[in-house]
């Protein structure tokens, strides 16, 4: 191979190296793939408050994941958070009384969507709702209610435990 | 005193005169290097690929650096599974176009300078102008838009192999689960804002500034073996700068607004 | 001005310089220097070393900007020229410059190649070769085609430097110091060569020498510059039978007389005597 041939492969491989990084950024480190991978279904889930849960936030059950948040919007009428949770057609079987709660991955984690399957026959359709919800648990409203009902009891007792970044996912 | 603070302030705004016209002078000469390649390939080869063995090497171990301190962090709150996460946003937003860019500087932008500034002490762009070959067309911008287009190529190839080291470590000498790893990354870093905002905005933007100010010391240098040693330090040195400054700001600018 | 030069005539004269002023920051390398190259023949300027001679090719190629005064070459004002006439005019001259100024990264055949192939993009591979090899026979160098110019002695440089200089045909040929570094044989090879090339081409040569015997060889007109002006002006033969002391000290290489052989300095024992004070 003469000279000038062997530096425009290695140019060539350099080019395609650099490509294939990107991609590999783009895919596997960035979850572009995940998105639209395969074939799933929708359905929403009214929440009080969502605390840090943020759209492509996963959607786990018994700790597997199963999908992720899509879109995050306030009800116009109740002033209610509506999740639209995106859940792969593999798991078609879910309970239609399956609830979801706002979970967070360890202490300061991130927030995602634990479902728990229910017991009823019927199943989860495309575009149903999640009846039983609970909210995320904002750590703000739970120091404020314990330093509260401390107060009001009179004595303190066990110190507060130092409050995170609170409101943090 | 003030006199030759006034001097030094001449001699900046000159320099940054001289460079600004420089640069368009290069830009308006991009278009004549479209239709030979081959001296764009001839360039490629040098600040590319030949920037690709330390670039490799500095990525696998920064990131399994990161991987090694983030883990000592995280394990302490029970987030080890937030491991993949850490060292990818490091490397995607700050230290792969940073990183890559400052390797970029020392091996390929100071050899650059060198190269052009003893084609001018040799008489060889003189020579090429009366050969009525313009230089600037025919050896400026060839290898400022090489460089430019191989900065942000370096700059994913160093973060992508960080994030393989710092899969190594994290995932196979720590523990961490492999399954959290991915999922974790995928969640939390996304493609517009951190991939293309970083590793290529960022990293187009230093590539730009690397291979100009690479260029302009070596167009600019006094044709004298002191003077192109003098340039080359100035190379590395001002691009270092350059590329951290901007670097605060690009950040500001980019990732500031979201949390 | 002293010795007014007895100029040929201007209506055949290839470049014209009137009135030409040049300084380098606030030193004046030219002060009123007139001068006409002659169509067709070889005109050789001369002077000490550092006073502009080489100066004085870059300003006939607008690679520099007099301060003032004019530049006609081939009825182009050179300093007035726009970028894009520059360089179409430049397309018709041909350098030798002082240290050759090869590209250390292309052998020899491709150094002479350079200019054919970035003006004609199009030329047969055949063709480039067979012009190519022309310009280094003419030269004697077709033999050192694949050396790289590092593995070229000084003088064999400056031919190849001489064969790619006159790759492109030009009109007009300016020599910066061809002889200097050349052995005896390659000197008088050299010097045959320019003239030779000058005849046979059709070319006008400017050759800036301080040799003075090579010169005179070839020489149709000589001019003579020192202090920034020009002080003599003849055919070699005029300039050797001139009473004038600048000539004679010069053509005759007298160590002392009115050209100076010192930069301008101090007085030397007052220098001396000043210790340690740098001025
Ligand atoms: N780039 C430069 N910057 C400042 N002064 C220069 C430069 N080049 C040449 N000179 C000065 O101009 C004078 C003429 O130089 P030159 O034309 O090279 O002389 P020569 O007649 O030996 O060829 C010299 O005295 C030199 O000091
Ligand atoms: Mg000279």
């Amino acid at each position: 191979m003469n000279p000038s041939r062997t530096v425009e492969v290695l140019v060539g491989a350099f080019v395609m190296l650099g490509l294939a990084a990107l991609v590999f950024l783009a895919m596997q480190v960035s979850g572009l793939t995940s998105l639209g991978a395969d074939a799933a279904y929708r359905v929403h889930a009214r929440f009080e408050n969502v605390g840090g849960l943020k759209v492509r936030s996963p959607v786990s059950m018994a700790g597997v994941r199963i999908g992720r948040v899509t879109a995050i919007d306030i009800d116009p009428q109740t002033f209610q958070a509506v999740v639209e949770l995106s859940i792969s057609s593999r798991h078609a079987n879910l309970p239609a009384d399956t609830s979801a709660k706002i979970l967070t991955s360890g202490l300061l984690g991130e927030q995602f969507v634990g479902l728990e399957a229910g017991g009823a026959d019927a199943v989860l359709k495309d575009g149903s709702t999640i009846k039983l919800t609970q909210s995320a648990l904002v750590l703000e409203n739970l120091i404020s209610q314990f330093l509260f009902s401390k107060a009001s009891e009179g004595r303190p007792e066990t110190p507060a435990p130092a409050p995170g970044p609170a409101g943090q996912p | 005193m003030i006199a030759a603070l006034g001097r030094w302030a001449l001699t900046v705004f000159a320099r940054t005169g001289r460079a600004s016209l420089m640069l368009l002078a290069i830009l308006a000469g991009l278009p004549s290097v479209l239709p030979r390649p081959r001296l764009l390939v001839r360039q490629l080869y040098s600040v590319g690929v030949l920037s690709l063995p330390i670039i490799v090497v500095a990525g696998l171990f920064v990131g399994m650096v990161l991987a090694l301190q983030g883990y000592t962090t995280l394990a302490d709150f029970g987030a080890a599974g937030s491991l993949g996460t850490v060292v990818a946003l490091s490397l995607v937003r700050e230290l792969g176009p940073v990183v890559a860019a400052l390797l970029y500087a020392g091996r390929a932008g100071s050899a650059l300078t060198a190269e052009i500034a003893l084609m001018k002490a040799t008489e060889q762009l003189s020579g090429m102008e009366m050969m009525a070959v313009d230089p600037v067309r025919r050896v400026l911008a060839p290898r400022f838009l090489a460089g430019i287009l191989a900065v942000p190529l370096l700059a994913a190839i160093f973060t992508a192999v960080g994030i393989l080291g710092g899969y190594l470590v994290g995932v196979g000498l720590l523990g961490v689960d492999d399954g959290a790893w991915w999922a974790q990354m995928q969640a939390k870093v996304q493609p517009l804002r951190d991939v293309v905002n970083g590793v290529v905005l960022k990293s187009f933007v230093f590539g730009v500034v690397a291979n100009w100010i690479a260029v302009f010391e070596g167009h600019d240098a006094q044709p004298t073996s002191e003077g192109i040693g003098r340039a080359t330090t100035r190379s590395v040195v001002n691009t270092s700068l350059a590329v951290l400054g901007l670097d605060f700001v690009l950040t500001a600018l980019l990732f500031g607004g979201v949390r | 001005m002293p010795d007014v030069p007895d100029s040929p005539a201007a209506a055949d004269s290839l470049v014209r310089i009137r009135g030409l002023r040049f300084l380098r920051g606030t030193r004046v390398i030219f002060d009123g220097v007139d001068l006409d190259i002659p169509r067709g023949r070889v005109t050789a300027v001369m002077g000490p070393s550092g006073t502009g001679k080489t100066t004085l090719l870059r300003l006939i190629g607008g690679q520099l900007r007099p301060a003032a005064g004019s530049v006609v070459l081939d009825g182009h004002e050179v300093p007035a020229l726009r970028r894009r006439e520059l360089y179409a005019l430049r397309r018709r001259i041909g350098m030798l410059f002082q240290s050759g100024a090869l590209f250390t990264d292309l052998s020899v055949f491709e150094n002479v190649a350079f200019p054919l192939r970035e003006h004609y993009p199009r030329l047969p591979a055949r063709l480039l070769r067979t012009l190519v090899l022309m310009k280094l026979e003419a030269v004697g160098l077709r033999g050192a085609r694949d050396l790289k110019p590092a593995e070229l002695s000084g003088g064999m440089a400056r031919r190849v430097a001489l064969a790619r200089a006159i790759a492109l045909d030009p009109m007009l040929m300016l020599y910066d110091e061809p002889f200097t570094g050349q052995d005896p044989i390659s000197m008088g090879v050299l010097v045959q060569l320019i003239r030779t090339l000058n005849d046979a081409l059709g070319m006008t040569s400017v050759v800036v020498s301080h040799d003075v015997a090579e010169v005179c060889s070839i020489a149709d007109y000589v001019y003579l510059i020192s202090g920034g002006r020009v002080v003599a002006s003849g055919t070699p033969a005029e300039l050797r039978a001139s009473g004038s002391d600048w000539v004679g000290q010069f053509m005759h290489g007298l160590p002392d007389g009115p050209v100076p052989f010192h930069y301008p300095a101090r007085d030397y024992a007052s220098e001396l005597l000043d210790g340690g004070g740098r001025s």
